[in-house]
């Protein structure tokens, strides 16, 4: 038992079948009698539709049906988890490069392809913004029609939304500090790159609808389809398999409306799995310009920061504003800050709608902001490690006036870090060392439902709506109720991923699921053992109030018992199981910026050891230290995985992932072989993941969320080593061998090799 | 109309008789002619090994292989890596070392990894991370798959255990 | 992927007749590695494929025969990387075949079909150029054996005639000791495609051949029969002045979506410098790589 208790790693639930192919991901479930979809798009950013001509497609022997806008409700209806801005097929117009204006839908994969080749769409190519400058010129092509935010007065520029935030008077403080620090710093458009491209699939079911699709948000899916298709929400059943990585990527609703009109006009299921250039085209992370100023005393006190941020979005909303406001909202960093002001533009192009994606708005500001902190401490002569630590918030300090105060011993997780990475120790020669702070507050809102069946030989089936798309979300509640309950981990069920069956989960993400699906698992499981309770006494004809359920086990005053012991007389002779409902909620609070206070942080810090060969630019990372303070790691060995799959993926846009677009809009580099992301021989030659675990988070057991944290400083971590290195500030992402290189050959001096 | 064109391949041990279409790759007919849905497809260009298989002895991008071209081989897939019921020390390393997250890229690792120990039953750390660098993870770090496949050599070399599951 | 036909020719003269008969409308198949991705995206669209791999003249393989070796075009990198007789005489060949790809590309690419598909960033061009590769190619009108620095014309397109296909790849056993290197720039330490390739190799005698790829629609060789670039004591200015002319033809595209020209330029000198000093130090070394 205790192999699958809490803070044990029991083998992952759903592990099996990952090992051996049975893993059904959407493209793989057998459903009789599919369709085959396949998208038509352009070879271009923004276009005028003139006319669709689809009767050659519709010749080609086994194609069922060749849907464009026309074919829809009029006027298409839209759709957003905060603006209603995407239409379900282009309308009139494309907006960015890979938008699909008709989709074929075909007997077969090599039908459907043909078809939709034969797709003859006449357009013409429009002016349009593919960068923030290009975007806030007053003479730029809008994006977005005014008409869809009446009564904005931004409605007629590419500004979504302009954010404000920041508490006292900066520029009355000012004055006071000795150092004033400033700079610009990009990020780049990056894309998630799951390895499990997106797919869908819809079938008539009944009077009502059937949907499967890799999304994280499985009810939000449910009920932006209820209301398309006019359905109530009991008619719509939505599948959520596991997705194969999502990170962000797979939260909102893409293309499943369109496959479920298309599979309501013919009747039939069909099916569309994205491949993986149109995945690039559908999500992506904000690009941004930060400008960053920030003020200290001599000895190293901050004083204030001054932060004017923009990010650029695509072509629709998605969820990128969102981010927008969580990034700008903490991007004073894990700080006492006497004075902040924080302005944020969220700005619409013409391409690829960004979306969420782990970090959520984050990573951007604290690459400016823990960069700026790095150039700080070299001019005020100040450790990097001290400046920080001089100034980091100390539990149950504030760093945002009136929100969730710092809720761990940071400094703790920050000395881990510079301990392991040897902070302070002599260092080779040619080799430098960086180290940063990151922070993200969790969750701000929230609702988990979940059910927990004790079933009468002791198994348990516990249902919880949660999205597993390898963060292992099911096993941790599998060993919750292990724990709670005393089955063992291989006899417990999680059914997740299904709205006809598990009970409402708001979403995953912000690494919530431990803390708010945990606890409504975990109250599930109290629920079941106060029945077991009321069992014990009514078999054993004790009174309740002498009798103590937990942790498995029935305690009666003269002895103890295994639940399932109790479960046999108990249920007598007609059977039965218990059942337990949990329900976690975070309320909203009205009036606040982000609509609720963060439920917890996940502070990180990340400390680097780096070698640069000045000749070629190639950073070599000798050593990479990453520390996340979780409160409690229920499964160590998953929160290893996280935080080092957290810590490559930021490793990704730190050093090699960018899109190159063209001077069209058009997206260069899809697929593959010009994208790069980090191999099994790009890792640090030393690679280290730890933990502070202090029992002092909101989750079951004193659980924080985690498995952003390790990304989110990654860049600034590494960039700090370079300079340590080399003396050269880069600002921009990613430090490719050829920008390290052009740095250094604008640094001047140095070793100059060949001619 | 589709060319189509016989071929005889063994799959897992087991002979299949298949008509596949010329210009279906191997990928394409394990699954959706043979329904191996273990195989995965991903990038189509032989860049993140997510079709990885086994032919006559050599791992190789599915998606790049012509179904026709594999007449005569024989192929192993994720499918059959476990015999009888009983994983292979290497799947089981996967599990007990927590390299398995969202699994997408598991099959794939799993049976370029199998092929490795095969050819290098004592690999050193660097020998994995360069025979498994055609398959890339986008969860992971990487290490736990490499301490797998490092776990899997050492139980091999310990002699056959009974494998718990 | 549009369809063709698949024919998979038994002997040569199977293939040559069928090369002969379809003429521009005909694709080898070797590896795969290169063609199918052209099928998938459409880059190429042939009315037939002709599967090279079940060739009885072409089975894989490597021969040694008077002082000479025939790599087969059917033999695969793996293949080439795991002989002894290529390491020890080649080095830089292998050291260039085991980056070609992961070891499931390189399990099915053939160094014949890198060759062919005339990549100017073909990594192991370098090599071939260096250690004086011949092409042998067969067609209705016999063998031909084309030196490999007259086989690349630049991206894709080779000195092959019509009805032709390459049967081997031909490398004399040095006739000096010598001492080579290949190296290249990626944008990651994994797998990947090379912005700039390059190999140099020094010989007893003091000859210095250096060739490279990925700065120009071909790769280029040139070699240095003047001694000074291998002799380590010359004076620097000198060696630099003999370099620079050597690299004075690239010229990388201004539209490459791997690395800028001002750095790839930059990089062909660094690359250089580097390789030629490993390539000095591993003749005095006087043994051959494992």
């Amino acid at each position: 038992m205790s192999r699958h208790a809490i803070g044990g790693s029991p083998a992952r639930v759903g592990g099996l079948d990952r090992v051996t192919g049975g893993q059904q991901y959407v493209a793989d479930i057998h459903v009789a009698d599919v369709l085959h979809a396949k998208l038509v798009t352009l070879d271009c950013a923004r276009a005028r539709i003139i006319s669709i001509d689809t009767s050659a497609a519709r010749q080609v022997p086994g194609v069922r049906l060749v849907m464009t806008a026309a074919d829809l409700p009029q006027p298409v209806p839209r759709f957003g988890p905060q603006f209603e801005d995407r239409p379900i097929l282009a309308v009139g117009e494309t907006k960015y490069h890979g938008e699909a204006v008709a989709a074929v839908a075909a007997d077969t994969k090599d039908a459907a392809e043909r078809a939709a080749a034969l797709v003859k769409v006449e357009h013409e190519e429009l002016p349009a913004v593919f960068t923030i400058a290009a975007a806030l010129d007053p003479a730029a092509p809008l994006v977005q029609d005014p008409a869809l935010r009446p009564g904005d007065p931004l409605a007629g520029t590419n500004v979504l939304r302009e954010h404000h935030f920041g508490w006292g008077d900066v520029d009355a403080l000012a004055a006071s500090a000795d150092l004033v620090v400033e700079g610009t710093w990009t990020f780049p458009m990056v894309t998630h790159f799951a390895i499990e491209p997106h797919a869908f699939m819809a079938a008539p079911d009944g009077d009502g609808i059937a949907v499967w699709s890799s999304i994280q948000h499985p009810n939000w899916l449910q009920k932006i389809l209820a209301k398309i298709l006019r359905m109530p929400l009991s008619k719509v059943r939505v599948f959520a398999p596991d997705p194969g990585g999502g990170f962000g990527g797979k939260q909102h609703v893409k293309l499943e409306p369109l496959v479920a009109f298309m599979a309501l006009r013919v009747g039939r299921p069909v099916r569309l799995v994205l491949t993986l250039e149109e995945t690039f085209q559908a999500v992506r992370r904000n690009s941004t310009e930060i400008h960053v100023r920030s003020g200290f005393r001599a000895d190293g006190t901050l004083v204030f920061r001054d932060i004017e941020s923009s990010y650029l979005l695509g072509a629709y909303a998605d969820i990128a504003d969102r981010t927008v406001t969580k990034g700008s909202y903490a991007a004073v960093g894990p700080y006492r800050v006497p004075a902040a002001r924080v302005v944020a533009r969220s700005i619409l192009s013409h391409t690829t709608p960004s979306t969420a994606f782990r970090g959520f708005g984050n990573p951007q500001p604290i690459w400016a902001v823990e960069s700026s902190m790095d150039e700080a401490a070299r001019v005020l002569g100040i450790d990097p490690l001290e400046l920080r630590l001089r100034n980091l918030a100390r539990r149950g300090e504030e760093i945002i006036p009136g929100d969730t105060p710092a809720d761990g011993d940071w400094a703790q997780s920050a000395r881990k870090a510079a301990d392991l990475i040897g902070w302070g120790m002599p260092l080779a020669a040619g080799r430098g060392r960086g180290i940063a702070f990151g922070i993200k507050s969790g969750p701000t809102t929230g609702l988990s439902y979940s059910t927990v069946r004790l079933l009468a030989d002791g198994s348990v089936i516990v249902y919880a709506g949660t999205s597993d798309m390898g963060q292992g979300a099911r096993t941790v509640f599998a060993q919750i109720a292990a724990q709670e309950l005393g089955a063992p981990i291989d006899w417990i069920s999680v059914v997740m991923g299904d709205t006809a069956v598990v009970p409402y989960d708001q979403q995953t993400s912000a690494s919530r699921s431990t803390v708010l699906m945990g606890n409504s698992v975990l109250a599930a499981c109290r629920e079941v053992q106060s029945k077991v309770r009321a069992m014990a006494s009514r078999v054993h004809g004790v009174d309740e109030a002498l009798i103590v359920v937990e942790n498995g086990v029935v305690r009666l005053p003269d002895r103890e018992l295994p639940i399932v012991d109790v479960l046999g007389p108990g249920l007598g002779r007609l059977g039965g199981e218990l059942i337990g409902n949990g329900e976690m909620r975070k309320e909203a609070e009205p009036g606040h910026p982000l609509g609720g206070s963060a439920a917890f942080y996940e502070f990180n810090c990340t400390a680097v050891e780096a070698e640069v060969d000045e000749g070629t630019g190639d950073i070599v990372l000798v050593r990479y230290v990453t520390v996340s303070d979780v409160g409690k790691a229920l499964n160590p060995a998953q929160v290893r995985s996280q935080d080092e799959g957290a810590a490559v993926q930021g490793l990704g846009h730190t050093l090699m992932e960018h899109y190159i677009y063209d001077e069209k809009g058009r997206i260069r580099n899809l697929g593959a072989i010009d994208y790069r992301i980090p191999t099994s021989m790009d890792l640090p030659l030393e690679f280290l993941s730890e933990t502070v675990e202090n029992a002092d988070g909101p989750g079951p057991y004193g659980a924080k969320g985690m498995s952003e944290g390790a990304l989110l400083c990654v860049a600034p971590a590494v960039a700090a080593a370079v300079r340590d290195a080399t003396g050269v500030v880069i600002r921009d992402l990613p430090l490719t061998p050829e920008r390290v290189w052009q740095a250094l050959q604008e640094r001047g001096t140095g070793e100059h090799e060949g001619g | 109309m589709t060319a189509t064109q016989p071929i005889r391949v063994t799959v897992n041990g087991r002979r299949r008789d298949l008509d596949v279409a010329v210009h279906h790759t191997l990928l394409d007919v394990l699954r959706d002619d043979l329904a191996l849905t273990g195989t995965k497809e991903c990038c189509l260009v032989g860049e993140c090994g997510a079709c990885t298989v086994i032919v006559d002895g050599r791992t190789v991008d599915s998606c790049l292989v012509l179904a026709v071209e594999a007449d005569g081989t024989e192929i192993i897939t994720v499918e059959g890596l476990a015999v009888d019921g009983r994983l292979s020390p290497l799947q089981q390393a996967f599990l007990d070392t927590g390299a398995v997250q969202c699994g997408f890229c598991i099959p794939g690792q799993l049976l370029s990894g199998t092929a490795l120990l095969a050819e290098n039953p004592h690999p050193t750390i660097p020998e994995i991370q360069e025979g498994l660098a055609g398959n890339l993870c986008r969860c992971a770090g990487y290490q736990q798959i490499t301490e797998a496949v490092l776990a899997a050599a050492e139980a091999a070399q310990a002699g056959p255990t009974e494998v718990e599951r | 992927m549009h369809t063709f036909a698949y024919a998979r020719p038994a002997t040569l003269a199977e293939a040559v007749a069928l090369l002969d008969a379809h003429g521009p409308d005909a694709r080898l198949l070797a590896g795969g590695t290169d063609l199918v991705i052209r099928l998938r995206d459409g880059s190429a669209r042939p009315s037939v494929v002709i599967d090279v791999k079940r060739i009885a003249e072409l089975r894989p393989g490597i021969r040694e025969d008077s002082g000479r070796f025939t790599i087969s075009a059917t033999t695969v990198m793996t293949d080439v990387v795991a002989d002894e007789r290529m390491r020890h005489h080649f080095p830089a060949l292998v050291e260039a075949a085991a980056v070609v790809g992961s070891v499931q590309i390189r399990n099915r690419a053939t160094l014949a079909g890198n060759v062919c598909n005339a990549s100017p960033a073909a990594d192991t061009a370098p090599p071939l150029l260096v250690y004086d590769a011949t092409v042998v190619a067969e067609g209705l009108g016999g063998t031909r054996r084309i030196p490999l620095d007259e086989f690349f014309v630049r991206s894709g397109i080779t000195t092959l005639g019509p009805g032709e296909l390459v049967t081997a790849i031909e490398l004399p056993v040095p006739g000096r000791r010598m001492g080579a290197t290949h190296v290249r720039r990626t944008r990651r330490r994994g797998h990947d495609l090379a912005s700039v390739t390059l190999c140099c190799a020094v010989d007893e005698a003091g000859v210095t051949r250096l060739a490279f790829g990925s700065v120009g629609p071909r790769p280029l060789l040139r070699v240095d029969e003047t001694g000074v670039l291998a002799d380590p004591a010359a004076p620097a200015e000198a060696r630099t002045a003999i370099l620079e002319a050597m690299l004075a033809d690239a010229s990388p595209s201004p539209r490459s979506m791997r690395a800028g020209p001002v750095y790839r330029l930059a990089m062909l000198r660094v690359l250089g410098t580097r390789a030629l000093a490993t390539a000095i130090e591993r003749l005095a070394e006087g043994e051959s790589r494992r």
